[in-house]
This record gives C-alpha cells, sequence and structure tokens, in this order.
C-alpha cells in the first residue's frame, strides 16, 4: 500500500503563498497528474512530496506514515525531472546503476538489475555512452530507467515529456502508460498539457493558483468541468464559451439562443465542446453567423463562425464545404451538453 | 571597398601599441638572452655570446634554489588556494540572508594591492610589536617570541599565506560561477536516490566542476609562477635566500647586479615554463570539451 496524503499543506516563499493550504489523497496504485498552467504550484507540490522542499504548514503521509520530516532518500520514492538531471559524467549505466550502489546492492546483483532495466526502456546497446551522446528521448529513457530500477513505492515524475519533441511525445508516453500498467506503482505526474493529462491519468488533479480546482477522472473532467477555468483549459480545441444572459428559460448572445433550464441571470458564460455542435442549413438554429475560418485537421474540418464578437467553433466532417463569410448556423447534438457558468465568479450554473 | 577597408585602419593604431609595448620588449630581451651586456659598462648589448647565459643558468645555484623555491611556492599555494576556495564556495553557494554582505566581505583581499599585503603582513608578524606574533604569542605561550619571517620555513609559510590569502577571493568566485553552471536537479536526483551530503560534494558535484577547477589551477599557477611583490614588500627575498623566488631573482639579476643578457635569459625561462603549462592547459581544455560535446 502507497497511498499517498497530503492533508492540509502549504508552501511560501518568503511573502509568497505559493500553494495555499490543499488537501489530496493519491490512491495505491493510482496514476495522479497534476494539470495546470505554468506557475500554478504544480512543481512545487510536487517537490514538497519529495521532500526537496520544506512544507509551511501541514502533513505529508506516505503509506500512513508522516513523513514530513524524513529525508527524501527515506520516502522511497524516484523522481524523473523536466530536464532529465542526469549525471553528466557518469556513463548510461553508471546513473542507472548509482541509486543501487548507494544502496550498498551487491556488485552482481547490480549488474543483472541494470540489464534488466535498460531491456525494459530499449537502453541495452546505449549502455556504455555519456549523457552528451544521446538524444532527448534516450536521455529520458535513461531518466526513467534510473527511477524504475529500484522499484520505489512512488514515482514522481514532473513534465519529464515536455523537453521532447511533439511525435516522440506521443510514443513516450504510451510507453509510460504501459510501463505503469506494468509495474503498478502510484504515479504522480506534472504536465501543463491537458492532452498528456487525460491520455496518462487514472484521476486528474487540475491546479490554479496553487489551489486544486477539480479532482476527477479524465472523462468527468471533460463532461463535467467544476469551473470556467477548467471548462476552458481541457479539451483541444477548447470549450466554446459564449458571454451572454439568461431571460425567460432562454440563454441570449449575439446570434445565439439557446433555451436553458435556469432562472434569471445577468452575466453567464455558455459552454458547448465543438464535437457537440451540428453544422445545419436551418436559418432558425440556435447559433447563427457568418463563416470565418475552415480548418482541416484530417479526420475532421474544424468550422469557425462569427457574430459580433463572439466566435464559435464546431467540428463538422472532413468533406465540409462552405465559402468564407457565407451564412452558417450551428444547432447543438441530441444530447448535447450544456454548461452555464456564471461569469463574475466562475461558478457552474448548470 | 573603403568601408571594407575601414575596420583594418581602425585596429592600426591599436596594433601598433600592442607591437611598440609588448612584442617589440618580448623580441628584444630574446635577443639580448645570447648576448653579453653589462648594464655598468655599456649603454648597449655587447657581443653575442651563444647560449652561454643558458648554460650558465644550468650550474648556477642561486638561480637552481630560485626554482626550487618558485616550485615550492607554486605547489603549495595552488593546492591551498583552490581546495580552500572550492570548499568556501560551497559553503557560500546557497542564497542566504547575509548572501551580498558575506559577498562583499570576501571581495575586499582581493582588492587589495599585492605590495600592500606585503607591507602589512610584515608588520603583523613582527615579534615586537606585530598583531598576530603577539596574538598567537598571547593564546600560545610556546609561540611568544617566534622570529617568524627571520626564520627560512616559517618566511615561505608566510609568504604562501599571504598569496592564498589575496587570491582565495578570487578563486571563490569562480568556483561559485561554476557551481551556479551545475544544474540543481543533478544533485537533487542524488539525494532522491540516497547519497548523503560528502558523497554528493565528491561524487556529483566536484567531478561537473573539473573544468573550472583546471581553468583556475592554471590561472593561479601562472600568477604564482610571476609572483614578485610580496617578496620584495614581506622577505625582500630572505632569510638568506631562502625566498627568493625566480621572477624575485630575476629582477636582481638585472637591477641590482645589472647583468642584462643573463637576466634576459632566464626571463625567456620562466617564459617557456609558463608557457608550456598553457599549452598543456589548452589541450586538456580541448578535450574536455570534446567529451562534453562528442
Ligand atoms: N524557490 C522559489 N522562490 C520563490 N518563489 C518560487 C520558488 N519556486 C517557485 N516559486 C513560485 O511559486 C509559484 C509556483 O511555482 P511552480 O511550482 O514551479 O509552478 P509550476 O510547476 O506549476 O509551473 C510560481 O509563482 C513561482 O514563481
Ligand atoms: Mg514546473
Amino acid at each position: 500500500m502507497a497511498e499517498v496524503r497530503l492533508v492540509d499543506i502549504e508552501k511560501k516563499y518568503g511573502n509568497f503563498l505559493a500553494v495555499p493550504k490543499q488537501s489530496l489523497t493519491i490512491h495505491d496504485g493510482e496514476f495522479l497528474v497534476l494539470l495546470g498552467p505554468s506557475g500554478c504550484g504544480k512543481t512545487t507540490t510536487m517537490r514538497m512530496i519529495a521532500g526537496l522542499e520544506d512544507i509551511t504548514s501541514g502533513d505529508i503521509m506516505i503509506k500512513g506514515e508522516r513523513i514530513n520530516d524524513k529525508p527524501p532518500k527515506d520516502r522511497d520514492i524516484a523522481m524523473v525531472f523536466q530536464n532529465y538531471g542526469l549525471y553528466p559524467h557518469m556513463t548510461v549505466r553508471q546513473n542507472i546503476e548509482y541509486p543501487l550502489k548507494l544502496r550498498g546492492m551487491p556488485k552482481a546483483d547490480r549488474k543483472d538489475r541494470v540489464r534488466e532495466t535498460a531491456e525494459k526502456v530499449e537502453l541495452d546497446a546505449l549502455l556504455e555512452r555519456r549523457p552528451s551522446e544521446l538524444s532527448g528521448g534516450q536521455r529520458q529513457r535513461v531518466a526513467l530507467a534510473r527511477a524504475i530500477v529500484r522499484t520505489p513505492s512512488i514515482f514522481l515524475m514532473d513534465e519529464p515529456l515536455s523537453n521532447l519533441d511533439a511525435k516522440l511525445r506521443v510514443t513516450m508516453r504510451a510507453e509510460l502508460k504501459h510501463l505503469h500498467h506494468e509495474l503498478g506503482v502510484t504515479t504522480v505526474y506534472v504536465t501543463h498539457d491537458q492532452m498528456e493529462a487525460m491520455t496518462l491519468a487514472n484521476r486528474v488533479a487540475v491546479m490554479r493558483e496553487g489551489k486544486i480546482v477539480q479532482l476527477d477522472t479524465p472523462k468527468k473532467i471533460y463532461a463535467e468541468p467544476a469551473d470556467l477555468f477548467v471548462a476552458g483549459f481541457i479539451g483541444s480545441p477548447s470549450m466554446n464559451l459564449i458571454d451572454g444572459a439568461v431571460k425567460d428559460g432562454v440563454f441570449r448572445a449575439d446570434g445565439v439562443e439557446v433555451p436553458v433550464d435556469l432562472a434569471d441571470h445577468d452575466g453567464v458564460v455558455l459552454g458547448i465542446r465543438p464535437e457537440e455542435l451540428d453544422i445545419t442549413q436551418d436559418p432558425g438554429a440556435a447559433i447563427s453567423g457568418k463563416l470565418y475560418a475552415l480548418e482541416l485537421t484530417g479526420e475532421s474540418t474544424l468550422v469557425t463562425l462569427r457574430n459580433g464578437p463572439s466566435s464559435v467553433c464546431a467540428r463538422g466532417h472532413a468533406d465540409f464545404e462552405a465559402d468564407i463569410d457565407s451564412p452558417c448556423h450551428l444547432a447543438p447534438k441530441e444530447g448535447a451538453r450544456i454548461h452555464l457558468f456564471d461569469r463574475a465568479t466562475g461558478e457552474r450554473l448548470l | 571597398m573603403k568601408d571594407r577597408l575601414l575596420p583594418y585602419w581602425l585596429l592600426i593604431p591599436a596594433f601598433i601599441i600592442v607591437l611598440a609595448t609588448t612584442i617589440y620588449p618580448l623580441a628584444y630581451s630574446f635577443i639580448t638572452s645570447f648576448r653579453a651586456w653589462d648594464l655598468t659598462k655599456s649603454r648597449r648589448p655587447e657581443g653575442f655570446v651563444g647560449l652561454d647565459n643558458y648554460i650558465y643558468a644550468a650550474s648556477e645555484s642561486q638561480f637552481l634554489n630560485s626554482l626550487w623555491v618558485t616550485f615550492i611556492f607554486v605547489i603549495t599555494s595552488v593546492i591551498l588556494t583552490v581546495i580552500l576556495a572550492m570548499a568556501l564556495a560551497l559553503l557560500l553557494r546557497r542564497k542566504g540572508p547575509m548572501h551580498t554582505f558575506t559577498r562583499i566581505i570576501l571581495i575586499l583581499p582581493f582588492a587589495m594591492s599585492p605590495a600592500l599585503i606585503g607591507v602589512s603582513y610584515r608588520f603583523m608578524f613582527n615579534p615586537e610589536f606585530g598583531v598576530i606574533a603577539n596574538g598567537l604569542g598571547a593564546v600560545f605561550p610556546a609561540l611568544q617570541g617566534v622570529p617568524w619571517l627571520a626564520d627560512p620555513q616559517l618566511a615561505m609559510g608566510i609568504l604562501v599565506l599571504t598569496d592564498v590569502w589575496h587570491w582565495t577571493p578570487y578563486m571563490t568566485f569562480m568556483c561559485l560561477g561554476g557551481l551556479a553552471s551545475i544544474p540543481r536537479e543533478t544533485e537533487e536526483a542524488a539525494r532522491i536516490d540516497g547519497a548523503s551530503n560528502l558523497r554528493i560534494i565528491f561524487g556529483i558535484i566536484l567531478p561537473q566542476m573539473r573544468g573550472v577547477i583546471l581553468v583556475m589551477a592554471v590561472l593561479k599557477t601562472i600568477f604564482a609562477l610571476k609572483m614578485f611583490d610580496q617578496v620584495v614588500t614581506l622577505t625582500g627575498g630572505g632569510p638568506g635566500t631562502s625566498t627568493e623566488t625566480l621572477a624575485y631573482f630575476i629582477f636582481n639579476v638585472g637591477f641590482r647586479w645589472f647583468d642584462m643578457g643573463y637576466a634576459s635569459a632566464l626571463a625567456w625561462i620562466l617564459t617557456a615554463i609558463m608557457m608550456f603549462i598553457s599549452i598543456w592547459y589548452v589541450r586538456m581544455l580541448l578535450s574536455e570539451r570534446k567529451m562534453a560535446t562528442a
């Protein structure tokens, strides 16, 4: 059981409150992703778990034991850093072997273990090279191998893929997911990339200004964002967010009229995902405007229309074609999910 | 067309100044080193004597003594300075509340003139009224009345001390620069992997400081080889010739004995030693770089 519990942890740098009192439980074997924009306190939170950063107040429990004052090496964790943190003066083999050596494992066992681990991440051919002689993806693998070689009970990964190119990132993502499946080790993973979070996580904790604003499964976060911030952050292309007001059971904005089940309310933001909109010829449709742009993505076409200040995007068939500036109409699909948020507070209304 | 040549025209004055102040004297002294020239007898160099000046040096005991003195001085002052600077830098690298203050204090010894350092240390070690001599005597009665600068070994020790005192701050800043360029993650990864503080220093930090330490050692070696001011003001080469370094000996030969031919030859021997070290160092540095980028 390697459950991690953060209880009311808080971190101040001088007078700057980086993480205000937060609590979070990471279950045994879970892949939990901390997701949020840059500077929201993800790294700080992870470093507190690792013991690299003092906690201003609160408790961190690993396997039910309070470990606030334990040094990093006694927390049974392994960490993968954003810029790898490899030892430049050691070969790949020595890098992977180092944690075992420090823990006093006999030489013969170490050798076997390094070989096994290197095979797992396909590094066996590169063991005698130095980090400076490796590509970014290979370095990332060494960092990963160094983390898993000791079979710790918790993995901490701080944006491990962000220095890789887009294609490699997708491959490594799958490898990470497979590795987690194979090892079943509790993993805390930090990223600002919502796609990475969605694809990897069992649960996602969305953070903003140090606070966890929503903690749930990727599916749930996608379908029911807790507030305006999460709604705008998750999904690509992101959710359409239209400023308007609700009166007599209808949400109105320029060119938009959607019946909703909400009492009269000013300053409302209506949210609907591009894939939940249909393109129609019906001039009485919920959303009308002029076609602004067409973007073919391969499997579909993104259709953007504009009316006054608001623009709305829909995912249409790849074959869809129309003239720019021609009138265009969109209607929510059957059973489409309409989200309503309060403009001022960002709170979810419906 | 004109524009293309303009940079060269602009460089010419600087080139002439460099030529006149360094290249010409260098060449002149090199030629002089193969001639006889007693300044008390002639205002111009006299006849060519071939390698006589160099051959004479090889068997002259005072020159050999100065080589030995220089060797001892260089080795001890370089090793002590580098180790001390490294240790200080490791202590000072974390940004604390005293950060700026400690750094200002630290730079003071380096801001002092070496000649002044020599004079003040001579006063401080004066057995009768020197503050260090008296202070040590008060704390350790056995050290009362020790003739610090009159003892060959002690004089050498104090000479090294002044030099280490003078150079450690600067070298500490070099170390701090080197430490700052080491990615913090390597140290943190080692901490998580289970390395003790000592292991982190010796196994992770120092290996990554190799290049910086090499630069420091070579720079310090060259500065120590030509060290002159403190010998003049602190010991005057004494007692006897026990602290007579090569640079100081060359000065004596040229400007006390007025044997310019011999002094030039000695100066070129010193230059050759420094060039040898510099070339070795550049080669080390190149191979280091090759290793880092290969
Ligand atoms: N050592 C530090 N001293 C002062 N402020 C810091 C320090 N480290 C991080 N911060 C601040 O804390 C906030 C959170 O940082 P961080 O956890 O690195 O964000 P993230 O990883 O989500 O991008 C940022 O505003 C950052 O400027
Ligand atoms: Mg970060």
